[in-house]
């Protein structure tokens, strides 16, 4: 859990930079370095595994196709030298306050580096897109979107003139950390019938306390826990909340939820599960 | 030094613990989620009472409530403590090095923990590792010649606290991006992850180092008067520093390892309350447990009420107000012409 929550909560530190754009070739890339499990996750999705020629230590442990690539470092120990070496024709990455300097000294040595920031649902949608431009993979990439959006309206149906339910998609249990406003985790518990108190929180990665949330008194928790065992466990701690005392602690994994990635398809139907029961008729979708 | 008059002390120690009532008051009814006063109190004093408000009262901000009190006034007792023992105005609980042990300890769970099969539990009881034995470091590398010479342990706490962030750096890029987050937080204090099951601990270090510290205040006051003064009282001055430094050490190894580096505290509370009440440690030890608690409690309470919700680390409220109400203070006996 702790792992794939970090993806996400990397985007707390994630700088509002537009997706700025140095020169890149026209030709396809060939050898590309992902800094970021989202963005080394989308690649694989879109069959450009065999462009990658290093990655960074999260994307390694994330994402099995990737674990015996070259490793370029973590987010706080990124290493240029490592970067250069693996002569990449690209890199790409998420900015951060912690790879900023970093890439701008990428860019310094002449080195073809994009930024995606993948923090609204058509965002990442974007990124799929603009990556598999990028390798000239736009077939693969087009019809990941596809089932994405086919996703998007199968569920949107499902769970159309159900209740809203109160929700908090919990990121990190201590710390705490929720899913606030304006990510794509907010607009897909949206989309899967969700009113996502988070959101009245006004950041996108926000960290709160039990307080809040014990106060804020959802009808469903929703604990990005690959394990639903110690999830369970932690919120029984608080009866009072309608959550607990009508046992709708879910644990939904965070591999397929929280990552920005190109399973946003799975994750809706995911969510959408862990709201309203499997009973919710999603038969329309076809198995990825 | 002026004959300290009993009813002094008990008028400074009533006012104070009333200022301690407050801010326990205000910390039990202020917090993100709306309960009232009244209904604050109602649940209180109901042990059989249930539901959101109950929860939030009596699970969420007593132990809080608690937790803060004890820290803060661990670390101002020991602030005014190391700043006798070691001569030095600029001393804080954190300045040799039991900080930096408790945080290398807590840190070393915080990046590796995951790895090892440790939980978040792990972290307080590795942290209070790391304070023991740096206190046992401390008594090694200080005490030679059977004295415990201020400069040696100063140094000692320096250069170890330096040490102690360098691995700390070390330790930190190893981990992932959860984990930094979590070092970062843990590593500029805050009381969110203080459990109930730790306050007994807790309690009860806090309490062993105020047992010592309260009989041995006048030696603090020959302490402070200098070296040779200091001398001439001969071997009971360094039996009462050995004390001093077991049991304050302890104290702030078990403040550190519940709450990480709240700063601040150790270091205003006890300059604050000198500039008001003068240098007399009699006074300065119990007056700095009960502001410190008072301080403390009301910090964590606008860390986790400023902004609705969102939890703010209580070692930036500390310093944010410590700092100006100090220079306020100090000001204010300026021009008085109590100090230069």
């Amino acid at each position: 859990m702790r792992l794939l929550c970090a993806v996400a909560l990397s985007l707390l530190f994630a700088t509002a930079l537009a997706t700025a754009s140095d020169a890149v070739a026209a030709a396809p890339a060939r050898r590309i370095v992902s800094m970021n499990p989202s963005l080394t996750r989308i690649l694989v999705a879109i069959g450009a595994t065999g462009a990658l020629v290093g990655v960074d230590e999260f994307s390694a442990r994330a994402e099995p196709a990737a674990a015996s690539l070259p490793r370029v470092g973590g987010l706080y120990s990124p290493s240029l030298e490592s970067v250069v070496a693996l002569q990449p024709d690209l890199v790409v990455l998420v900015p951060s306050l912690e790879q900023r300097e970093f890439r701008t000294r990428l860019s310094s040595l002449s080195l073809s580096v994009r930024e995606f920031d993948p923090v609204r649902f058509e965002q990442v949608l974007d990124t799929i897109r603009e990556l598999g431009r990028l390798v000239g993979h736009e077939a693969e990439a087009t019809a990941r979107i596809d089932a994405i959006r086919r996703a998007q309206d199968v569920v949107q149906r499902a769970v159309a003139g159900r209740a809203k339910l109160r929700a908090v998609l919990v990121l990190q249990r201590e710390p705490l950390f929720v899913a606030g406003r304006g990510s794509f985790l907010d607009e897909m518990l949206a989309m899967a019938g969700a009113r996502n108190l988070g959101a009245e929180l006004g950041e996108t990665w926000p960290r709160t306390s039990v307080e809040w949330l014990v106060g804020a008194g959802p009808e469903v928790i929703l604990d990005s826990d690959s394990d639903p065992a110690p999830a369970a466990r932690y919120w029984a701690q608080w009866p009072s909340l309608p959550a607990v005392a009508q046992g709708r602690v879910v644990a939904v994994d965070a591999g397929d939820v929280t990552l920005p990635g190109p399973d946003l398809d799975q994750a809706l139907v995911t969510l959408a599960r862990a709201l309203h029961g499997n009973a919710l008729a999603l038969d329309a979708l076809v198995a990825p | 030094m002026k004959v300290l008059r009993p009813a002094r002390l008990v008028a400074v120690l009533a006012a104070l613990g009333l200022v301690l009532l407050t801010a326990i008051a205000i910390g039990l009814a202020w917090g993100p989620s709306s309960v009232s006063l009244r209904e604050a109190l109602g649940v209180l004093f109901d042990a059989g009472s249930t539901g959101p408000a109950a929860d939030i009262v009596r699970r969420i901000r007593l132990p809080r409530v608690a937790a803060g009190a004890l820290v803060g006034a661990s670390l101002s007792v020991a602030g005014v403590v190391f700043q006798a023992l070691l001569r030095n105005p600029l001393a804080d609980p954190f300045v040799l090095g039991i900080s930096g042990g408790a945080a290398l300890g807590g840190v070393a769970v915080l990046s590796l923990g995951h790895a090892l099969g440790l939980g978040a539990g792990a972290v307080p009881v590795a942290a209070f590792g790391g304070a023991l034995a740096t206190t046992a470091l401390l008594f090694g590398a200080a005490g030679v010649r059977g004295r415990l010479a201020a400069t040696t342990l100063l140094l000692t706490g320096v250069v170890f606290n330096a040490f102690a962030s360098a691995a700390i750096v070390f330790l930190a890029s190893l981990g992932g991006m959860a984990e930094g987050t979590s070092i970062f937080l843990w590593l500029i204090g805050n009381l969110a992850s203080a459990r109930s099951e730790l306050l007994l601990p807790l309690a009860a270090l806090f309490a062993l180092g105020l047992a010592c510290a309260l009989p041995l205040s006048r030696t603090l006051n020959l302490l402070s008067l200098g070296d040779e003064a200091a001398e001439q009282l001969g071997i009971s001055v360094e039996i009462a520093k050995r004390v001093l430094l077991f049991a304050t050490a302890l104290m702030v190894g078990a403040a550190v390892s519940v709450s990480g580096l709240i700063g601040f505290v150790g270091l205003i509370v006890p300059h604050a309350l000198r500039l008001v009440l003068g240098p007399d440690h009699r006074l300065l030890v119990p007056a700095s447990a009960l502001a410190g608690a008072a301080f403390l409690v009301v910090c964590d309470a606008a860390a986790r009420s400023v902004l609705p919700g969102r939890e703010l680390p209580v070692g930036a409220i500390t310093a944010l107000a410590g700092g100006p109400l100090f220079l306020a203070l100090m000001r204010r006996q300026q021009r008085r012409g109590l100090i230069a």
